[in-house]
């Protein structure tokens, strides 16, 4: 028994840079990780075969993941903005979308990273009067961003009421 | 500070707090004096002082504790200033660093006054203003602490400045409440049979006779209780039989005392009134409490029925509203608490009372997105009609979900069961001790886990009536929550992998009351969407779609 109805996904991506912004992000996590795994083997152990297998298997494990995981976000990371709310969705095993109303926006935020700065991108946070309710469409080119959250602060303050 | 630039601020409106405080905070430094005074009195004789010293000593350090706590609120007295003007409540204080806080009167959602035991005698309380930021931890402004008379004029003057502001019709509720008793529930001392029902009575118990124990090391008596316990501590080895259950008899006897006496603390004198445009809580025996809340802040209500409670029949109301449940320092207070724990089918006619409490209901459908769709909650309302007719069980009728949700439920119990179970075997591999009766253990919560499961699946429902989105969800805490439709500021629909094969979802309604969501769990895909669409239309439906060889 199939559901007969189900979410669309939203219209756009995040922009195709969003893929490298993201693998750079997770290997300045991932290599110092492996790093710091071998060099506690090869100073702190007496080098047995097994453990160093062990340890570089699990550094290859970081690397790849850090590499392999960002193309994985892109393809399921969606974002769309109609005239009266804003939809995303993200999440590979756990799908979540969100939509919040433009007429219950309280503020609109864009932020960038110092990593997310070099390669031109910012995020665009979206908050509701609920504690519950914020959303987050990550990785655009930040001049979209910056017009999308100029567009998307001058419908709101045309609301009236606290949107509460 | 110049008193003649104090008297000029006087005349801009600023008021002082009442001098009184300084009385009341000189009694209460007694609590820090006494004890403090015995510590020293003790050590002073244990080192072989004269008594005339050493009562010298004590004196002196009693003073010095009071006249300190005294100095500093009279410090804190003369530097907090606080008026009302037309639009807003303003609060000057600190004395090292000063501090302006106001807020406008229009933004002010709940008036919370209190009264300790020693405030009360002389006549005080404490009155905190509550704005609904949600961000920060500023969401309060206290008045610390002002005459009790003041206070009442200050809560009326707020709240009834704030009606004939226009902005919310207070005739009607007025009207229609006029031939009624505005008390929508007064305490019935019967109902402290349901006090004892936490699971805080079976540990409480232990708790508390630990604390006097502890208690009683402090001021240096456990050694002399030790010493008269021995025998009896000698004769409990003996006896094993005889002693461990009369222990466990006296821990559950002392549990339950002290949760009745918890239930009359704070619950003694409770009524619940509605007023026109706002609902009035007061309650407390000793600390005596009143809050009053706006009605249309209010976004819902909830029936919580912990499991004990709910086996013995009873339930908990509490207020789903925006700016409350900030606890900032009472973290044991549910400020949201709108009842003591009482019988099921009065719970349910309190909540039903509270939620119908807003008649301006027909003002918020006014808002873009509240669409045209929510007419006033009537009598056809499925959340009021179990009290209509009194047939049914209390609470509304629900949509039970799918039977998938109840599988989902059974695979948690069973895997919780089998982690148990696995830590035992491990154990049992790495150590000889363990004894083969260690495997009673996953064996006995096998039963109790599938138990629970089955009941959390028969607790899970969902309805949408003319006013409220309801859903009822779990089995050790399972809880009621109506949801007004305009109150929903957004959606989140989240469906795991897991949830996604078994054509399940589960949807989360955001607003900006309480603790900011409801969450109806593993509702079927297409009910759920339904659900969602129909109780807030126009928001989701444009991202739904239909399956183009779906029939119907």
């Amino acid at each position: 028994m199939e559901p007969a109805l189900a979410l669309r996904p939203p219209r756009h991506r995040a922009d195709p840079r969003a893929v490298r912004w993201w693998t750079v992000q997770g290997l300045l996590v991932a290599v110092p990780l492996a790093l710091t795994a071998g060099a506690a083997y090869w100073f702190l152990t007496e080098r047995q075969v097994w453990l160093g297998a062990l340890v570089a298997a699990f550094a290859v494990a970081c690397v790849a993941l850090a590499s392999l995981t960002p193309r994985l976000y892109y393809r399921v990371q969606r974002w769309e903005v109609t005239d009266d709310a804003v939809y995303t969705l993200h999440g590979w095993l756990t799908h979540t979308w969100r939509v919040a109303p433009m007429s219950r926006i309280q503020t609109v935020d864009t932020e960038r990273g110092p990593v997310q700065r070099l390669f031109g991108l910012a995020n665009v946070t979206v908050t509701t009067a609920s504690a519950a309710g914020h959303i987050k469409i990550e990785a655009l080119d930040h001049e979209l961003a910056a017009r999308l959250a100029e567009r998307l602060t001058t419908i709101t303050q045309a609301t009236p009421g606290d949107a509460t | 500070m110049n008193p003649a630039v104090e008297e000029v601020r006087e005349d801009d409106g600023w008021r002082t707090l009442c001098r009184r405080s300084l009385a009341a905070s000189a009694v209460m430094s007694l609590g820090l004096a006494v004890p403090a005074a015995f510590f020293l009195g003790r050590a002073l004789v244990e080192r072989g002082w004269s008594p005339l010293s050493v009562a010298a000593l004590v004196a002196g350090l009693a003073v010095l504790v009071v006249c300190g706590v005294s100095a500093f609120d009279y410090v804190r007295l003369r530097t907090t200033r606080w008026r009302l003007t037309g639009e807003r409540l303003e609060v000057r204080s600190g004395f090292v660093e000063r501090h302006h806080r106001s807020v406008p009167r229009e933004r002010v959602r709940s008036v919370d006054i209190t009264a300790d035991p020693v405030r009360r005698v002389f006549g005080l309380a404490v009155v905190k203003v509550g704005t609904g930021e949600q961000a920060g931890g500023q969401s309060e402004l206290s008045l610390d602490p002002l005459l009790r008379t003041d206070a009442e004029a200050l809560r009326r003057l707020l709240l009834d400045g704030e009606l004939s502001a226009g902005v919310s019709p207070d005739t009607s509720p007025g009207a229609s409440l006029g031939a009624q008793d505005p008390a929508v529930a007064r305490l019935d001392w019967s109902w402290a049979r349901f006090a004892p029902l936490t699971v805080w009575s079976f540990v409480g118990g232990a708790i508390l006779l630990g604390a006097g124990y502890k208690a009683l090391g402090l001021f240096g008596l456990d050694e002399t209780v030790e010493e008269r316990l021995g025998p009896a501590w000698d004769w409990a080895i003996e006896h094993p039989w005889t002693a461990v259950p009369a222990v466990l008899l006296v821990n559950v006897l002392v549990g339950l005392l002290g949760a009745v006496i918890h239930f009359a603390a704070a619950w003694g004198g409770y009524r619940l009134e509605r007023e026109p445009g706002r609902l009035r809580l007061r309650r407390g025996l000793l600390t005596t409490r009143s809050l009053t809340l706006e009605e249309r802040r209010l976004r819902g209500v909830e029936v919580a029925e912990p499991l004990l409670l709910r086996l013995g029949g009873g339930a908990r109301v509490k207020a789903v509203a925006t700016g409350l449940g900030k606890t900032d320092d009472e973290e044991n207070e549910d400020v949201a608490a709108l009842s003591p724990p009482m019988p099921r089918e009065h719970a349910w006619r309190v909540a039903s009372a509270v939620a119908f409490a807003r008649p301006e209901a027909g003002v918020t459908v006014a808002r873009p997105d509240a669409g045209g769709a929510s007419p006033r909650p009537g009598a056809d309302d499925a959340f009021a009609r179990p009290l209509a007719d009194g047939a049914a069980p209390a609470g509304p009728r629900l949509t039970p979900h799918p039977r998938a949700a109840r599988g989902r439920r059974i695979r948690w119990a069973l895997s919780w069961v089998a982690l148990v179970a696995a830590a035992v075997a491990a154990l049992d591999l790495m150590y000889a001790w363990m004894p083969a009766w260690a495997w009673a253990a996953p064996a006995a919560l096998l039963p109790v886990a599938l138990l629970l499961a089955l009941d959390a699946y028969r607790g899970l429902g969902h309805t949408l009536t003319a006013g409220h989105l309801v859903a009822r969800s779990g089995s050790a805490v399972r809880s009621t929550l109506a949801l007004e439709r305009a109150g929903v500021v957004g959606w989140t629909v989240r469906g795991s992998y897991f949830q996604r094969r078994a054509g399940l979802l589960t949807l989360t309604a955001t607003t900006a009351a309480g603790r900011g969501h409801l969450r109806v769990h593993d509702i079927g895909q297409d009910a759920g969407l339904t659900l969602a669409a129909q109780a807030v239309p126009g928001l989701l439906e444009p991202f739904v779609t239909r399956r183009a060889d779906a029939s119907g």
